[in-house]
């Protein structure tokens, strides 16, 4: 898993020295290739964009991030902006993503971000002529009326609007969504496959808002199967796997859902997760946990961790905190960005928590308490560990959770690959313990802040009310 | 035209049923939603307090709610759909309380609702997943609670309805139980088949999708025939304030944020011909007391307006 940051809010692109600089500095191997910088979404409908200036525009920010020896290995291809009203740009975003692929293949990008065409205007009733207006009863995108074609697990046979009732005939339960909107979008991804192959380019499709008289709502491949449906038919007509998903946890957000369900629905297809953060209501970039409500984060990062654990995502974490660095002084930007560094490497630790401890073969845990507990009634059927020891002499011989409690002096006899998992916050007195003792043994941190299941006297101050 | 119907919480008085049953049937409306769920509140379970309502055999409680079906009856109003109280179960409580909501509660519900003459009954599915870890494991928990009423159900010809919900995370409510329109058809569809009898339905409530930004009419149109009762109702997107209908806007166009064309098309798209029932009890305690009939008589106005639209758009 590897960790990267978003340049908005911290990197001007025509002097990208100290914003480089600073995100290099703080730790991050890696940063998002991002030409909404160089063409905002603002100015893109106004003044349009030409394809040809991109490289030259971007230049400066990818010179600067070779000499900082920052990675690019994720970009985002230039988008207008979500409720953009026009329906005339299809043919100037075509040129400009295929010159991105360029760009990514200069850069050494291996993925690149596309938004469907029309990504916020939804599926009807916005107005825009020629748009999903079913009122009007014209032809565009995402008008479900006309009772034209859908996707049955990625065939593009024609299925009658009825169908889109579950378990109907003709159409695949939960993996379609029939309209203009797939139809329109498969035939601008699938004409970006090619170039896309050619630059070794994966382009990534990403969760979508749409705008109903200012309320977000889910919007294109905000149904987590229906995203996966459209990946798989992109790929299956591709004929190779040119096609994977990006999961904003913004996007999720700002819809409400269940990110966990969302990311287990994703599964493989998983290549990229943006991790921001909001109240859920307005579009903002804010640094994970820092949108609190009395003390509770607003974005379900349980369910991101339960999600991307579940998948055994490895793919691209992205930090994107452009709302936070563009409300901070930039004389502060280099603090923040190890605070942001940091907070991707709790997600990244936390995110592949199992992956660790599949590592070894056998383990034992040092901490006989909560933590022990948790770890038993998550991982210890998956991963039995020999035993668990502690410092307090008064309960080594007990049992606990089904697992014997031993003096730490007994981790001297385990073999030598033999991991030991701390399950204690005091993760680092207890390591340099342990050190002091001689022990050589794999020492990992296990934590259950955010385990797949609780007790439930884990959560008892949460109450919902419906 | 179809029928329509508001919740009988803050109309209905227990001392005389009738008096506001007939002001239902005054202010345009033809259905109930009988608001059983006001005898043992949400607000009470969750603080692991019960009271002795239900401690009535089911003999007494149908003396007790004797008034209240022949008011219905005498204002012409018919008790489309009656609200089961919720939760039932309530996580971290003792297993007392949650026995009693399973073994008193819910039984005596489903016999109050057969004695009413009432088709639908809506329950609250388990807000469980984040203590088990996944929707999958919360609706097992929920499926055996339908499981222990669901012959019940057979026996009186009743509809259990199961509901989207939401849940919260740090004050911001996101989607809970049966927010998955066709992992909902599915499950449905497999208890129907289970039971041999259309025990179970769906009760798509617009105020609870709003917050969760749900499309209305994929949702509904994923849902077909299985959608049997309505919560309509309106928000701000942000909190559950079951308000009335284009109340709320956002921009300075003043549109309504509520996706109330795609409300119609979707059940257009099913040919939905039930009854459009309105969840707006709050309205009825933020208008004066004094205009509660002319209150009464705007949802009522809004419902004969959607039942038109539904008329234009019904497939």
């Amino acid at each position: 898993m590897n960790i990267v940051c978003a340049p908005q809010g911290l990197v001007d692109p025509e002097r990208p020295g100290r914003g480089v600089g600073d995100i290099a500095a703080a730790g991050f191997e890696g940063v998002m290739l991002d030409a909404s910088m160089c063409c905002p979404p603002d100015e893109f409908e106004l003044r349009g964009v030409h394809p040809e200036s991109l490289y030259e525009s971007m230049k400066p920010f990818l010179d600067r991030c070779g000499q900082e020896g920052l990675l690019m290995p994720i970009a985002r291809a230039p988008h207008p902006k979500r409720n953009t009203k026009r329906s005339d740009l299809k043919e100037m975003l075509l040129q400009l993503v295929k010159e991105s692929i360029r760009v990514c293949e200069k850069a050494g990008c291996g993925y690149l971000i596309v938004d469907p065409l029309f990504a916020g205007i939804g599926n009807r009733g916005t107005g825009c002529e020629g748009i999903g207006n079913r009122k009007s009863g014209c032809e565009g995108i995402g008008n479900r009326r006309t009772g034209c074609e859908g996707i049955g697990s990625g065939e593009t046979r024609c299925e009658g609007i009825g169908s889109r009732e579950a378990g109907c005939a003709g159409i695949e339960s939960g993996k379609t969504r029939s309209g203009m909107e797939w139809e329109v979008n498969r035939e601008y991804y699938l004409s970006l496959a090619k170039a896309a192959e050619e630059s070794r380019v994966m382009i990534l499709l990403q969760n979508q808002c749409r705008e109903h008289n200012g309320h977000l709502m889910r919007g294109i491949c905000a149904d987590a199967e229906e995203a996966a449906a459209w990946v798989d038919a992109l790929n299956e007509a591709a004929g190779r796997e040119c096609f994977g998903f990006c999961m904003d946890t913004g996007v999720c957000s700002l819809c409400g859902q269940n990110i966990r369900e969302y990311a287990a629905a994703l599964g493989a297809r998983m290549k990229a997760v943006v991790l921001r953060d909001c109240d859920g209501h307005y579009e903002t970039s804010m640094l994970p946990f820092t949108c609190t409500n009395c003390g509770s984060s607003a974005t379900d990062w349980l369910g991101v961790v339960r999600g991307l654990r579940e998948i055994d995502f490895d793919g691209l974490l992205i930090m994107d905190l452009g709302t936070t660095a563009e409300a901070f002084s930039r004389l502060l930007h280099p603090q923040l960005l190890q605070l942001a560094y940091g907070v991707a490497e709790f997600f990244k630790w936390q995110v592949s928590m199992k992956r660790v401890l599949k590592k070894y073969d056998t383990r034992v845990l040092f901490g006989a308490g909560n933590m022990c507990r948790n770890f038993m009634k998550c991982y210890g059927d998956e991963f039995p560990p020999l035993f668990t020891c502690d410092n307090n002499r008064e309960r080594w011989g007990e049992r606990f959770e089904g697992l014997e409690i031993k003096a730490p002096e007994s981790l001297k006899e385990l073999s030598p690959d033999c991991a030991i998992f701390i399950c204690n916050i005091y993760y680092r007195e207890i390591e340099e313990q342990l050190r002091e003792m001689g022990i050589r043994n794999p020492i990992e941190y296990f934590n259950d802040e955010y385990m797949p299941s609780y007790y439930f006297d884990r959560l008892e101050e949460w109450k919902g009310e419906v | 035209m179809s029928g329509i119907g508001v919740q009988t919480k803050n109309v209905i008085n227990d001392n005389c049923p009738e008096e506001g049953f007939t002001m239902l049937r005054l202010a345009g409306f033809s259905c109930a939603d009988f608001s059983l769920n006001g005898y043992l509140l949400n607000s009470s379970l969750y603080r692991s307090e019960l009271n002795d309502f239900f401690d009535r055999s089911v003999q007494e409680l149908e003396r007790f709610f004797t008034p209240h079906k022949r008011g219905a009856e005498a204002a012409g109003i018919t008790i489309n759909q009656i609200h089961m109280p919720y939760p039932v179960y309530v996580p971290g409580a003792d297993k007392e309380i949650n026995d009693y909501l399973r073994n008193q509660v819910a039984p005596k519900s489903m016999a109050v609702c057969a004695f009413l003459g009432c088709p639908h009954i809506v329950i609250h599915g388990f807000k469980l997943a984040r203590f088990l870890g996944s929707e999958e494991l919360e609706w097992q928990e929920t499926a055996e609670f339908i499981d222990s009423i669901a012959p019940l159900a057979k026996e009186a010809g009743i509809t259990i309805c199961i509901e989207n919900l939401y849940d919260s995370i740090g004050g911001h409510l996101v989607e809970g139980p049966c927010c998955n329109a066709r992992k909902a058809a599915e499950r449905i569809d497999y208890f129907n088949d289970k039971y041999g009898a259309e025990v179970l339905g769906f009760c798509f409530d617009t105020g609870h999708a709003n917050i969760v930004g749900l499309d209305f009419e994929d949702f509904i149109t994923a849902l077909g025939r299985r959608l049997k009762v309505l919560h309509i109702h309106d928000n701000d997107g942000i909190s559950d304030l079951h308000q009335i209908p284009f109340t709320f806007a956002r921009t300075r166009e003043n549109r309504s944020s509520t996706d109330w064309d795609g409300f119609i098309r979707g059940l257009g798209n099913i040919g939905f011909d039930k009854v459009l029932s309105f969840e707006t009890a709050p309205v009825l305690t933020a208008f004066p007391k004094a205009m509660k009939q002319d209150v009464l008589g705007f949802i009522a106005d809004i419902g004969a307006f959607f039942s038109g639209e539904l008329q234009k758009n019904r497939k």
